[in-house]
């Protein structure tokens, strides 16, 4: 059993690495919680997603922009994907699943990687589609995983239109699932005007969202 | 129910149904409103200031009662500025009753300063419309061949390769009168030696048409002497579609929101356009728009097919799939352009869906095929087309660099037109800045009164380039809060900026700055190119260019020093990079001066090689790379001096 002081050693660097996009150091401090039987969802949440809420704070006071968040996104996964084998899935984890992907008629996904690094390293699971995704296949994947949450990225306006379709056929399958839409042309209009749930401007914001969103869920289940 | 709405200054009037929004309403009545955002109620560029009270000129009650509720949204937007009363955004302000409204200067589409300049062109001239004066036989009893035909035979003999002439049937409609009127001595005008297009009596030297850059921002035509290939006048406007939205995905969408309507109103626009720009060559040039036979066009795949009714939605979503990609010959009539009613119009071929005959004009001028040596010819204009290789092998890809480098999406920024900051310089020690603005000859002192409105796409370049150097950006475009300087400071919502001109010197009563956000914007555009320019670079195995062609309107105003400085392109020696002008205008008129250059066009706009950029593997990162001032990693040895070490 490690020692506290090691643990929060641990954390702390792996927040650092991931803060200052540092994959090499990312790695080796996941390298070392793993030899030393540390709490691998411990360093995850608290160690990565600790780190990553800092970049967030950073980008919304404009101290980073895309580029950092990138390489952080980087970083992270360079411990994440050490770390991952290793997480024991916890009882009642409030984390959620949710279906990510790029509309049809779009191949811009980087606003949706980096939505994908934060949704995983906070502990959910993402069912990532991938770009230029055919509608059908959101209802898919949905149906498929029972997932609390879709969400769609548009960045285009001319690829944004299919989310007005896309949405009640999601919605007509399982009318509880959620729908989060985000990309450049998309704005609080376009969320009241296509019948989705909400939008949010950035990925920590949809972080939030999502949060939200699900502690509604699981309250209307119990 | 109808109601009366009155637009200020320009005193136009007139009856919409209730629930029309005021921009749409605008549009209506020709009152033109910019839309920079495409009416998404972001830009907030569409204030419009109302009139409350009773106009007994105009005969209404005016009050802000009449109009939809402010709703959250809308008031977000205005809060940015701090504006007096009675502003509504006019895109989703819906008129419900009597209004006068009053549209601030700010908020009108000004008259740009188009500088679509010919440049000098070297075509051998073989136009496709060709004058032919015959002297015919009169006809007899002996010889009653008809009209037409005595024509041909005529013309046939004169040229052996007019074997099978075919006549235009307007041509055929003046063909009688005209023989007989001029004592069977004309002039026929026979398009690619294969159709009489007009017949006009005795013998006209003077053959004439239009060349013409539809570009999403400006159309400039340039009316071309077809004997010599000299251009007789340069007429250019504003595109009239700006009223619908400042980019082509804005229009691509209003085509789609819109959908019974949308691309009619669209097309319509455009051909009104055409039309004036035909009119006002041919009265400059003192001939009337009949005399002009034949017009070439070119214009990105979007306008392209908007310009010819085509549904453009399937080319804006990927695979963007245009319609056709070889060039098209169609009658002017057909269109109701008004040019020679039988004159042709050449539209050149297309590459891709975003890059279009505009670039194979970039290509047909500058022909980067014919050449040795490898040219990287960037074409920038509200999208960034990219072209690299040599006589060997040419690919091309387009940059979604977005407007924002032309002073859209930009806190202040505005077309280049008169008050519109143009050159900007920042002390690095001080970190004053001095700027220069359209209209004015002299640098601003700090002092006097400039009139500044806002701020242009070269100056946009301008300074942030200087703001990086005299480090108010960090490397990663941050501003940088470490100097003590009152211009940089944060506003009340906590973004920060700095201050290029105080209130004082401006026309538009408040300080004119550059925020943060502006910086990212830019950020993005310019990293777009510079990913595209090095993925390019490696798709054809090369690590470097031997001359950078910088086309467009736009690129010719563009320091070369603050291009490189903020990264825009790879680092090259400065001497290498040309200005070539509007080199998509320059190919429409040697397309319009030459029948073989057509047929080269076709084949060069299919040898082409289209790169997608998104779906590079690493696209993402090169992307981010390159958003950094001036490069993440990369260095700058030829701006050493410049720049500082670190960066060299």
């Amino acid at each position: 059993m490690m020692t506290k002081e090691r643990e929060q050693e641990l954390i702390k660097r792996l927040q650092e690495a991931v803060i200052n996009y540092k994959p090499a150091d990312a790695k080796k401090a996941a390298e070392e919680a793993i030899a030393e039987g540390a709490d691998a969802y411990k360093m995850t949440m608290e160690g990565l997603a600790g780190g990553m809420e800092v970049v967030a704070e950073k980008f919304d006071s404009h101290e980073y922009f895309v580029p950092e968040t990138l390489l952080c996104a980087k970083a992270l996964y360079a411990a994440l994907d050490l770390l991952k084998p290793y997480i024991k899935v916890q009882e009642g984890s409030v984390r959620g699943q949710v279906v990510l992907g790029v509309m049809q008629g779009d191949v811009h996904d980087l606003g949706k990687n980096i939505i994908k690094a934060i949704f995983e390293a906070s502990g959910w699971t993402v069912h990532d589609l991938g770009r230029d995704v055919p509608l059908k296949k959101f209802v898919e994947e949905q149906m498929k995983t029972d997932s609390d949450i879709v969400m769609l990225s548009a960045m285009m306006t001319t690829s944004m239109v299919g989310i007005k379709k896309l949405i009640p056929m999601i919605k007509e399958k399982n009318p509880k699932v959620k729908i989060m839409i985000g990309g450049a042309p998309i704005t609080d209009k376009t969320v009241s005007e296509y019948g989705a749930d909400v939008t949010a401007d950035n990925a920590p914001n949809a972080l939030k969202e999502a949060m939200k969103m699900l502690e509604a869920l699981r309250k209307g289940k119990m | 129910m109808q109601h009366t709405i009155i637009f200020q200054p320009s005193g136009r009037r007139g009856q919409v149904e209730e629930g029309t929004t005021i921009l749409e309403a605008a549009r209506k009545i020709g009152v033109d409103i910019e839309a920079v955002c495409g009416e998404l109620i972001v830009c907030g560029k569409c204030r419009v200031k109302i009139m409350e009270g009773k106009f007994q000129k105009e005969d209404i009650f005016s009050s802000m009662n009449n109009l939809s509720p402010l709703d959250e949204k809308e008031e977000k937007v205005l809060l940015r500025k701090d504006s007096d009363e009675n502003i509504r955004l006019a895109c989703c302000t819906k008129i419900l009753g009597d209004v006068l409204v009053f549209v601030p200067e700010a908020s009108r589409t000004g008259k740009q300063v188009v500088s679509k300049a010919a440049g000098v062109i070297k075509v051998k001239l073989k136009p496709a419309v060709r004058k032919y004066y015959v002297e015919l036989p009169e006809p007899n009893l002996d010889d009653p061949l008809g009209d037409f035909e005595r024509l041909e035979e005529t013309l046939y003999k004169n040229n052996p390769k007019m074997k099978k002439l075919t006549i235009d049937y307007r041509a055929l409609q003046k063909l009688p009168d005209v023989l007989r009127k001029s004592d069977w001595k004309v002039t026929a005008t026979v398009w690619n030696d294969a159709e009489i297009i007009r017949i006009e009596p005795g013998q006209v030297e003077t053959s004439i048409g239009l060349a013409v850059d539809i570009g999403t921002t400006s159309v400039a035509g340039y009316l071309t002497d077809l004997n010599t290939g000299e251009v007789l006048v340069t007429e250019s406007m504003m595109n009239p579609q700006v009223r619908y939205g400042e980019d082509v995905m804005s229009r691509i969408s209003y085509c789609m929101f819109n959908e019974e309507t949308g691309l009619k109103e669209l097309q319509d626009t455009i051909i009104e356009g055409l039309n004036t720009i035909a009119k006002q060559a041919a009265h400059k040039a003192g001939i009337s728009t009949e005399d002009i036979s034949e017009m070439a066009l070119v214009c990105n795949t979007a306008m392209h097919h908007i310009l010819l009714g085509i549904n453009p939605e399937y080319m804006g979503v990927a695979p963007f799939t245009p319609a056709l990609h070889h060039s098209l010959d169609i009658k002017a009539e057909r269109f109701g352009i008004h040019i020679l009613p039988a004159g042709n119009i050449h539209i050149l071929p297309i590459e891709a869906g975003f890059v279009g005959a505009d670039n194979v004009g970039c290509l047909v001028a500058d022909k980067p095929h014919k050449r040795k040596e490898m040219t990287l010819l960037i074409d920038i204009g509200t999208n960034g087309e990219l072209v690299l290789g040599n006589k060997e092998k040419l690919i091309s890809c387009s940059c979604a660099t977005g407007p924002a480098l032309e002073g859209a999406q930009i806190e202040f920024g505005m077309r280049a037109s008169p008050g519109a900051i143009e050159r900007v310089k920042i002390d690095p020690e001080t970190l004053e800045a001095t700027y220069k603005v359209i209209g004015n000859n002299r640098w601003s002192n700090g002092e006097t009164n400039m009139l500044a409105k806002g701020i242009c796409g070269s100056a946009i370049i301008d300074v942030i380039a200087e703001m990086y150097r005299a480090r108010i950006l960090k490397k990663n475009g941050q501003i940088n809060h470490d100097h003590a300087s009152k211009r940089i400071r944060k506003n009340d919502k906590g973004l920060s900026e700095y201050v290029l001109a105080w209130r004082h010197e401006t026309a538009i009563d408040a300080d004119i700055v550059v925020n943060q956000k502006d910086v990212r914007a830019i950020q993005l555009a310019k990293g777009a190119l510079y990913s595209g320019c090095l993925i390019m670079l490696r798709k054809l195995g090369i690590k470097k260019f031997d001359r950078l062609a910088v086309a467009g309107a736009f690129g010719s105003h563009i320091d070369k020093v603050a291009a490189m400085v903020i990264g825009m392109f790879p680092d090259c020696d400065l001497k290498k990079v040309e200005y070539i002008g509007n080199a998509a205008g320059d190919g429409a008129r040697i397309a319009l001066l030459s029948t073989d250059e057509r047929r080269d066009a076709n084949i060069i706009a299919r040898k082409v090689e289209y790169v997608e950029l998104a779906l590079e593997e690493d696209f993402n990162d090169r992307f981010g790379e390159a958003m950094q001032f001036p490069h993440m990693f990369d260095k700058f040895p030829h701006l050493k001096g410049i720049l500082s070490e670190e960066d060299t």
